[in-house]
């Protein structure tokens, strides 16, 4: 018997590349596949363009904050609802592997476990930072004007970054405990509600009653509005805070939730 | 040395209580190093979840398994260091491209960077599919599929080759381009366990096979052995007809004759088919010349057949040859 010519190592360093290996083939897949892509980019657009024009003049209402133009105050809902879409992407993809056995695949080699999750959420995260930067300079030519300026975007790339891998996470969660793309896909409606009751469309200012009440206990409002403040106001530490620290802390809870269901679906084999 | 594939009462139930079903009911196996192993058994009699057990990829209900030295639990990660595995039910990602997959193949079994190029290269020569190693796998046709799979399972040059029904589905070309690959490797000094529902293949292919039904092996040795086991291969002779009585004579040395068509002479070879030739020896030394030579052995289906009262399922029949 010819032994095995070249045992492949163990240790930290394998482990680092097998991470960015499978992080390449995250964008890889991003990139190839423009159909899933292109609806989480135009459609949060799509939805500031239609509130920038019926609800122009909602800005004088009492109680909105001071804009100089809806799109202003849009850009932040757009951001968020473009990252939770985007996430939906990354997740699908991982309980895409699990169906086709590619996942399997990954498992029979040495890999690290752990790079088989870590690889899919720096796609996402790749992807929230870009489609972040790409919002602000496709709307910058319609009127959009960021009041805290450079910091301000570096601050909304980060947190753009950040909340792409929280959403990620727990979507990925759902991939790796149902092994399905549907499940994951079926959870998009899910999404659109939490979306929707939190100050991602309206400011809480404007509402009433228990709408109010459910986008006030809902940690996307301050996640937008950390966002938004950035946009309208200017670079402040609160704001800074709102806009990273509040994803930081869903995705520290999400990436344990996803390795806890990564290592039981590879452990229940 | 111990066998690069050892398993000793490997059972593996899914479900529980009153839908538990024992996938895999005690199966011994004990793969010699350099033999290409044939386990045949029709579709869920058992073979995949045993290789998904000897790969690490499935945990065994009862018994224990070493392969390439290591146990399959409690040193799964060495096991898989050492093995190669190309599975029938692992899709490969449609997205990428041969090359970026043999790469990628190549750090997951951490091979240095500097090598991954030159490595990927040579695999997809070595497949044939240099030209098609920058075009997206969805591209690809069935067969190169398997091909690029094959490929993907060399990239550390492993010991010990795992093959999940290597051949299913595949064309008749193909399916001879992939046993010539397997042999060539097999040559080269690597263990292969391969699973098949096809017959032929594993009597190509294997130097032992492993027939299993319902979790059970049911008969195991040498593809010869076995036909050997169920009866004597038929020779059957034709002769001019005044040369019929001596042929007869002669014949009947060699084993009973048997009934044939008219204007055959059939004769049961006792020794198996290595007597042919003394059989034409014989006939020519008596002056008797022959028109037509026809040896028809035992097919796999028939010893499986025997052993399990029924035949493979999806198996042709065993015709004329």
């Amino acid at each position: 018997m010819t032994a095995t010519l070249r045992i492949p190592p163990r240790g930290f360093r394998p482990a680092l590349d097998q991470t960015a290996a499978m992080s390449r083939r995250a964008v890889i897949a991003l990139v190839r596949q423009p159909s899933l892509v292109i609806p989480s980019l135009v459609f949060p657009l799509f939805f500031a363009a239609l509130g920038t024009s019926s609800f122009g003049r909602a800005i004088s209402i009492p109680g909105f904050p001071e804009v100089d133009s809806f799109l202003d105050f849009a850009l932040a809902g757009s951001i968020v609802q473009g990252i939770l879409f985007g996430s939906i992407v990354s997740a699908t993809a991982l309980a895409t592997d699990i169906e086709t056995g590619f996942f399997d695949r990954l498992i029979a080699a040495p890999t690290s476990r752990i790079s088989i999750l870590l690889g899919r959420l720096a796609g996402a995260m790749a992807y929230g930072a870009v489609q972040t930067v790409l919002f602000v300079v496709i709307l910058l030519p319609f009127g959009l004007t960021i009041r805290g300026g450079v910091l301000a975007l570096l601050a909304m790339m980060v947190g753009g970054l950040l909340t792409a891998l929280a959403v990620a996470a727990v979507m990925s969660t759902m991939a790796l405990r149902t092994g399905s793309s549907e499940a994951v896909q079926g959870s998009f409606p899910l999404l659109f509600v939490i979306l929707f009751f939190s100050s991602a469309f309206f400011p809480r200012q404007t509402m009433d009653g228990a709408y109010r009440w459910i986008a006030t206990l809902n940690p996307i409002s301050y996640l937008v509005e950390g966002f938004r403040s950035l946009t309208i106001d200017s670079v402040s530490a609160l704001a800074v805070a709102q806009t990273v620290l509040i994803p930081l802390a869903l995705a520290i809870g999400g990436v344990r939730l996803a390795l806890r269901s990564l290592r039981r679906r590879v452990a229940a084999a | 040395m111990t066998s690069p594939i050892l398993a000793s009462g490997l059972v593996r139930t899914f479900g529980t209580g009153d839908n538990e079903v024992r996938a895999v009911d005690g199966v011994d196996l004990e793969v010699n190093a350099g033999e290409i192993f044939g386990f045949l058994g029709p579709n869920g009699a058992g073979k995949s979840t045993t290789v998904r057990m000897l790969t690490t990829l499935l945990r065994p209900t009862g018994g224990s398994a070493q392969v390439a030295g290591y146990d399959v639990v409690t040193e799964a990660d060495s096991v898989r260091r050492n093995i190669g595995v190309a599975l029938q039910d692992a899709a490969i990602d449609p997205l990428m491209t041969g090359q970026e997959l043999l790469r990628l193949q190549a750090v997951l079994y951490g091979l240095p960077r500097s090598e991954h190029r030159s490595r990927a290269d040579e695999l997809l020569e070595r497949v044939g599919l240099s030209s098609a190693g920058d075009r997206r796998v969805g591209t690809y046709s069935g067969g190169m599929r398997r091909r690029l799979d094959l490929a993907l399972s060399l990239i550390h040059e492993p010991s010990v080759l795992f093959l999940d029904e290597p051949t299913t589905g595949l064309d008749p070309m193909s399916r001879m381009a992939l046993w010539e690959e397997i042999r060539r490797l097999n040559g080269e000094g690597t263990t292969v366990l391969l699973t098949t529902q096809y017959l032929e293949e594993a009597d190509q292919l294997a130097d032992r096979v492993a027939i299993i039904d319902n979790g059970r092996i049911v008969r195991e040795g040498a593809p010869e052995a076995l036909k050997a086991g169920v009866g004597s291969p038929t020779l059957f002779v034709r002769v001019a007809s005044a040369q019929e009585d001596a042929a007869s004579a002669v014949l009947s040395r060699f084993g009973e004759l048997r009934p044939t068509a008219e204007g055959m002479l059939g004769v049961g070879l006792n020794g198996g088919a290595g007597e042919v030739s003394a059989v034409v020896r014989a006939l020519d030394e008596h002056g008797v010349s022959v028109d037509h030579l026809e040896l028809s052995a035992p097919s796999l289906d028939d010893v499986f057949a025997e052993a399990t009262g029924h035949r493979l399922e999806g198996a042709e029949s065993p015709s004329g040859g």
